[in-house]
């Protein structure tokens, strides 16, 4: 099962077996975030990075309405270093080629999401979204450096799990996200077929809240 | 078809070298380009023979003494015989007889090939076709190492003081493993024509010496391998040989030839040269090689074989060479020259210019070290560029055949018609983009 299937599968299960939040003030917070980013396009990271996966930090602003609505405005950074390489095929062999070449994705995220009731210390929720995510490619060939950037619309949904129940509190949540059409024009992912930036993110999450529930 | 070189007479004649050129005072030598004319396309008579692996040498001489044979020459490297028949005999009819025979596997003609040419001369500035191409940016990312050997199967190069032959001038550090001529037998390639000697340069000939001219890839080291005669003529036997001994050739235990050059070519095809092309690249060489001179819609053999990159001439302008053949077998085309223009204005014919010897005092003379640096066109002065390119690449990291072939033709500027076409193949080669590879979107 793809993780996309899975984060439907866990919004699916969330609304059925979470209970509608109490009534409170809502309030502002803030949160920091890291985790794990796996790249949909990946062959084409794998090949020239030599890994789909990405390290990823961020941070984020929200506000939470009274019956639990509330809206997410973040921003992350994943990058990666490679070299550059050739493939003469999507099923042919990978050769490296020495060229440093870095690879870095900057999505700004907005989110409409809905917080669930307490069980306990934990709050579960979802959201949906939209944003725009900057591509930026970097490689130097004997001294030349040749940089290529762009930003692409994306959106995504997530589901995550907050623990706690004063001003700072804990959160991990799962993300799917989609960027069609920021790559595979030229390199690899044209070669691949690979076109889009999105893919799963795992994050864990400090927030500082003036929200009381 | 045979090419024949003819000397420009008054025409173009500015300077003949009476020796040695002096670096200071390069001497420029003018040659006309070649003219064709009819010519057998195999030995008259000659026939390859292939026999079955179980048969054995009482067999094969037995077959051959059943068709009239006066001589029976085996392979160095394998089960192939040269079979040489008595005068008078038809050549068809004898491969009829052996075809009939269990023991022989196959039976075919020894084909003729030619080198592609037509001299002229010198130094860097004068070298239009390395700039054509990106040369100067190609050697910022790569110039080439001496663990990959680039075999040139030629006339010979003028690669040692050997007898009346003489290393020529601007090989500087340029490396040479021991070579092979099929003629002799031994390890002496000395060239006796000029052909080889210029179409090696173009893959090596030393840079930042302060003379004469540079190769492409001048950080290569080169395998001489004579194949073609002191009239840059060979046959189809003579061309297996040499590729045989490029591809078993080991220094310290490794195979070390990774690229071969056959700026020559023929009529027909040839099972036994076809073989040993498989075996060439099966084995990880990339094997380039010249579409022919003929101007026609027909790629020359053995270019026209798939796994063989065909390389085209273009001239200063981008535009076909006259001469260049074309054709659906074309992959790619290289700077090959066209000594009718100037389009660099300067003041020289737009030939491929490197080093080598007079060909006129060698053929008249016997005299293999008045050396020049000689324009000359034709699809073997383009070949040598793309076998330069193949070089540079594996150096950089493409170790497949298939994988290097791609890369040059996936980065060749489209020339002609949009996307690969009869007369372009995919474009003219861009050496630095292939050898800057790929990103993840660029």
């Amino acid at each position: 099962m793809r993780p996309r299937h899975l984060l439907a599968a866990a919004c699916v299960a969330a609304l059925f077996l979470a209970k509608p939040p109490a009534a409170s003030a809502g309030g502002f917070a803030i949160d920091a975030q890291g985790g794990y980013f796996s790249i949909a396009a990946k062959d084409s990271a794998e090949a020239v990075l030599g890994s789909s996966g990405f390290g990823t930090f961020g941070g984020g602003l929200s506000y939470t309405f009274g019956k639990g609505i509330f809206v997410h405005a973040g921003v992350r950074v994943a990058s990666r270093d490679g070299e550059r390489v050739f493939v003469a095929d999507p099923a042919g062999e990978v050769f490296k080629l020495g060229h440093p070449v870095s690879f870095r994705l900057v999505p700004v995220e907005f989110t409409l999401g809905y917080r669930f009731g307490r069980f306990g210390s934990f709050t579960p929720y979802i959201g949906v979204g939209g944003g725009v995510t900057s591509v930026k490619e970097e490689s130097t060939v004997a001294g030349i450096t040749e940089k290529e950037s762009q930003s692409k619309g994306s959106g995504h949904a997530r589901i995550g799990l907050e623990f706690g129940k004063k001003a700072l509190r804990f959160a991990v949540e799962a993300q799917w996200s989609t960027v069609p059409d920021a790559i595979g024009v030229g390199g690899v992912s044209k070669i691949y077929g690979e076109s889009n930036v999105g893919g799963f993110t795992i994050l864990g999450k400090v927030i500082f809240t003036t929200a009381r529930d | 078809m045979k090419l024949v070189s003819v000397v420009a007479g008054g025409l173009l004649a500015l300077g003949f070298a009476t020796g040695l050129a002096s670096q200071a005072d390069p001497q420029v030598f003018f040659m006309v380009r070649s003219e064709r004319r009819p010519a057998p396309v195999y030995k008259p008579d000659q026939v390859i023979v292939g026999f079955a692996t179980t048969s054995s040498q009482a067999l094969a001489e037995r077959a051959a003494r059943e068709i009239g044979a006066v001589q029976m020459r085996r392979s160095l490297f394998g089960g192939r015989y040269l079979v040489t028949l008595v005068d008078g005999q038809d050549v068809p009819a004898a491969l009829a007889r052996l075809r009939a025979m269990p023991e022989v596997e196959y039976a075919e003609p020894n084909g003729i090939v030619r080198a592609y040419l037509s001299p002229n001369d010198e130094f860097y500035r004068y070298q239009w076709h390395m700039r054509l191409i990106g040369a100067e940016r190609t050697w910022d990312i790569q110039r080439g190492d001496p663990s990959v050997v680039v075999a040139v199967l030629d006339t010979g190069i003028a690669y040692e003081d050997y007898g009346p032959f003489r290393k020529a001038p601007d090989w500087g550090g340029t490396p040479f493993v021991t070579g092979f001529n099929v003629f002799s037998g031994s390890n002496h390639a000395n060239d006796d024509n000029f052909h080889g000697t210029h179409v090696a340069s173009t893959i090596a000939e030393a840079a930042n010496n302060s003379i004469g001219a540079t190769g492409l890839c001048f950080g290569c080291a080169l395998m001489p391998v004579k194949v073609l005669d002191a009239d840059g003529e060979g046959t189809y036997f003579d061309v297996a040989e040499g590729l045989d001994y490029a591809i078993d050739f080991t220094q310290n235990g490794q195979k070390t030839v990774k690229v071969i050059n056959l700026s020559l070519g023929g009529d027909g095809t040839s099972t036994t040269v076809t073989r040993a092309i498989d075996r060439a690249v099966a084995q990880g060489i990339t094997v380039v090689a010249a579409a022919g001179n003929d101007g026609e819609d027909s790629v020359s053999f053995p270019a026209s074989y798939a796994s063989v990159i065909a390389v085209g001439a273009v001239d200063g302008r981008k535009q076909r060479a006259p001469y260049s053949n074309y054709g659906s077998a074309l992959d790619v085309v290289a700077p090959g020259g066209d000594l009718d223009r100037n389009d660099d204005n300067d003041q020289y014919p737009d030939g491929v210019l490197q080093q080598t010897f007079s060909p006129t005092r060698a053929r008249l003379e016997g005299r293999y070290d008045v050396f020049g640096y000689f324009f000359v066109e034709g699809t073997s002065e383009a070949t040598p560029h793309v076998a330069a390119i193949a070089a540079l690449l594996y150096h950089q990291g493409i170790k497949d055949p298939t994988a290097i072939r791609k890369a040059i033709e996936s980065t060749a500027e489209d020339l002609g018609g949009s996307g690969r076409d009869d007369q372009f193949g995919y474009g003219l080669v861009r050496p630095a983009e292939a050898l800057k590879g790929l990103g993840i979107n660029k």
